[in-house]
């Protein structure tokens, strides 16, 4: 209850609420920009907050995962392009909406139901992580190791792509994990007698690279169409009929997203897109979708904005990302010197809770941000990609040699861009390469521990219950699906 | 028309089978590497040796590349655009002209960028070319206290 309280007061400093406002402006400026999103936008700022206190670090990232996750909504129904990944879905009605001349009533849904799912999703946060994280305290590392591999096997479904290429991105970064002198020998490995390399290579530098130089690359070969620009007016509140509508569809949403983000690695793209379906499925007018019915724009806002307090549940209390921005917020938690994980909650709870209330702090500023500044923000589309990607490019390289004053970091950078580059070409996500990074040297660690806890006998390893327990879910997470089409296949 | 279609098949059939390779190469030559990492003696190993983990990842990935080949083979639909190859161009220049200046290898490379876009105006090389190069100089070393690696234009600042 004091971390509750303490964690509240943290918002009474000014400077951290000055840094919060500034932070979800910025946020709703990188998820209106199409191409940006909250984990590019957050990868290239981790670097600056490097020099900050770890709490108003964390709050800033946590800030734009929040406002760039929402924002994305804005180019979604004002010019038909989703800003962010999440907001694929709100483009299915909320163009058609606001085509028939209701930009304002369909942007003012948006906000709402947005405000209503990340809301209740920091409620649940601030409930559930100190709970799950009470659980996890007597993990011993056999526990911790199969719950890290259960964290990585749902890697596979992220991003929608291959499951098999996408174990194999994850693979890599953690294979790349290993660099450097290995903690529990002293060897080196991989590190070509460069002394550079001996504390092995940071992910800080790798996160620029695969979203932020990738993304360029990737936009570069896009071709230039012209977009059907909205012209909006002003932003209107939902009436009662609208309210009335869609509250059930808002509820729905904020349950689903929160609980897709809890899950590790899934974000707030599966959560929309889930949201939407299921807002449809229930629906009493579902021929409506897709020609601007508001349950559709309000069961994708809802969901994708509850999905950013739902992937901080794992994050903070378990160290396992709950969707890439957590992966990348994670990584600033590490640069902190900070380890999420139960101990957080026991050593740090002051902390946790300053980030928990800023969270919602946030939440609730964009909702005044949304309602009176998104005519403002949505102007922001007008810059010319030949202005921004040339941009973005600068601040990825100076933001990676910044970090250590370290050219080798800016190699590292071009490297990740490139190789993040073919991978999105040949059909790899590049998600599990930085989350494989993040987390392959705790596995690493526990696999080890594990090891010698049980005298190299791996295969008492399925003899504890929870591990066992683990390696289950980590099971049904890789063939669950298939062996289930193959059970359905059968039955017909 | 036709000779695009066939070159663009051709190129896809080349990839499909160029990446499987390249990882196998890569997984090898790690491999390899891993053979040459120091063995601790029974007493000192804390559970594993340090090439068992790297080992353990290395036979997994040609597992799954193996997978990949007969289940999920790599799918191209179209060849690499000139303006990327363009930026992987000009990534190169910027590796080169490091060795001159950081700042001036930005700036080049910022201003190469901005003319991979058909659109081209004036004020977008006055901004990109000089304005952000300059703002983002200045924002780092003022601001965040963070030094520039030297060359010819930054000894200028620096004395």
């Amino acid at each position: 209850m004091d971390s509750f309280i303490t964690g509240l007061l943290a918002l009474a400093d000014p400077s951290l609420v000055v840094l919060l406002i500034a932070a979800t402006l910025g946020g709703v400026i990188i998820g209106a920009l199409p191409g940006l999103n909250a984990t590019t936008g957050a990868a290239l700022l981790l670097p600056f907050t490097i020099t900050m206190e770890p709490v108003a670090a964390i709050a800033v990232l946590t800030a734009i995962y929040c406002s760039a996750t929402f924002a994305g909504a804005i180019t979604a129904i004002l010019i038909n392009t989703p800003g962010t990944s999440a907001s694929a879905t709100t483009c299915l009605d909320g163009f058609p909406l606001a085509q028939k001349g209701e930009a304002g009533r369909a942007l003012g849904l948006a906000v709402v139901a947005s405000t209503i799912g990340g809301v209740c999703s920091v409620i649940v946060l601030m409930l559930a992580a100190p709970l799950l994280a009470r659980a996890a305290y007597s993990f011993a590392p056999p526990e911790y190791f199969a719950l890290t591999l259960f964290g990585l096997s749902m890697l596979a479904t992220i991003g929608g792509g291959s499951p098999v290429k996408n174990i194999l991105a994850g693979c890599l970064g953690i294979l790349v994990s290993t660099v450097g002198i290995d903690l529990m020998t002293g060897v080196e490995r991989f590190t070509f007698d460069m002394s550079v390399l001996t504390d092995g290579i940071g992910f800080v530098p790798v996160m620029i690279g695969v979203f932020g130089i990738s993304e360029m690359l990737v936009q570069i070969s896009n071709s230039q169409e012209s977009l059907e620009r909205i012209k909006l007016k002003a932003i209107k509140l939902p009436s009662k009929a609208d309210y009335i509508k869609v509250w059930k569809t808002i509820l729905r949403s904020t349950g689903i997203g929160t609980f897709i983000g809890i899950l590790p690695a899934e974000g707030a793209t599966v959560a929309s897109m889930i949201g939407y379906n299921e807002a449809k499925r229930w629906s009493k007018t579902p021929e409506e979708f897709g020609k601007g019915a508001i349950e559709g724009i309000a069961g994708s806002e809802a969901a994708n904005n509850s999905a950013t307090g739902g992937a901080m549940v794992p994050t903070l209390a378990l160290g396992i990302p709950g969707s890439p921005t957590a992966a990348v917020i994670l990584a600033g938690l590490m640069v902190h010197g900070l380890r999420p994980g139960p101990t957080m909650f026991t050593e740090q709870s002051d902390f946790a809770f300053s980030i928990f209330w800023s969270m919602m702090f946030v939440n609730l500023l964009f909702l005044g941000v949304g309602l009176y500044g998104a005519k403002i923000f949505a102007r922001v589309t007008l810059v010319p990609v030949q202005i921004l990607w040339p941009c973005v490019f600068i601040f990825s390289i100076v933001g990676a040699y910044a970090l250590d004053q370290s050219m080798m970091d800016v190699w590292v950078a071009l490297g990740s861009g490139v190789l993040g580059y073919f991978m999105r070409r040949y059909g790899f996500s590049v998600v599990p390469l930085a989350i494989g990074l993040i987390l392959g040297e705790i596995l690493e660690q526990r696999f080890g521990q594990s090891m010698v806890m049980l005298k190299e006998q791996w295969w008492l390893l399925p003899t504890r219950p929870l591990t066992l327990f683990f390696l289950v879910l980590t099971f049904l997470a890789l063939f669950g699906k298939p062996i289930w089409n193959r059970i359905k296949q059968l039955r017909t | 028309m036709d000779s695009d279609l066939k070159q663009s098949t051709r190129g896809a059939t080349l990839e499909t089978w160029l990446v499987p390779l390249v990882i196998l190469i890569f997984c090898g030559f790690t491999y390899w590497l891993t053979t040459e990492f120091t063995r601790m003696p029974p007493i000192l190993k804390r559970g594993i040796q340090p090439s068992d983990f790297p080992q353990l990842l290395i036979a997994l990935m040609l597992g799954l590349t193996a997978l990949i080949v007969w289940k999920d083979p790599i799918r191209v639909s179209e060849r690499i655009h000139n303006p990327t190859l363009m930026a992987f161009g000009l990534i190169g220049v910027f590796v080169l002209l490091v060795q001159l200046d950081f700042f001036f290898a930005l700036t080049v490379s910022c201003l190469g960028l901005t003319l991979l876009w058909k659109k081209r105006n004036w004020y977008t090389f006055l901004i990109v070319g000089f304005l952000v190069p300059i703002g983002v100089f200045f924002l780092f070393d003022q601001v965040f206290e963070v030094r520039f690696p030297r060359g010819f234009l930054t000894n200028l600042w620096y004395g």
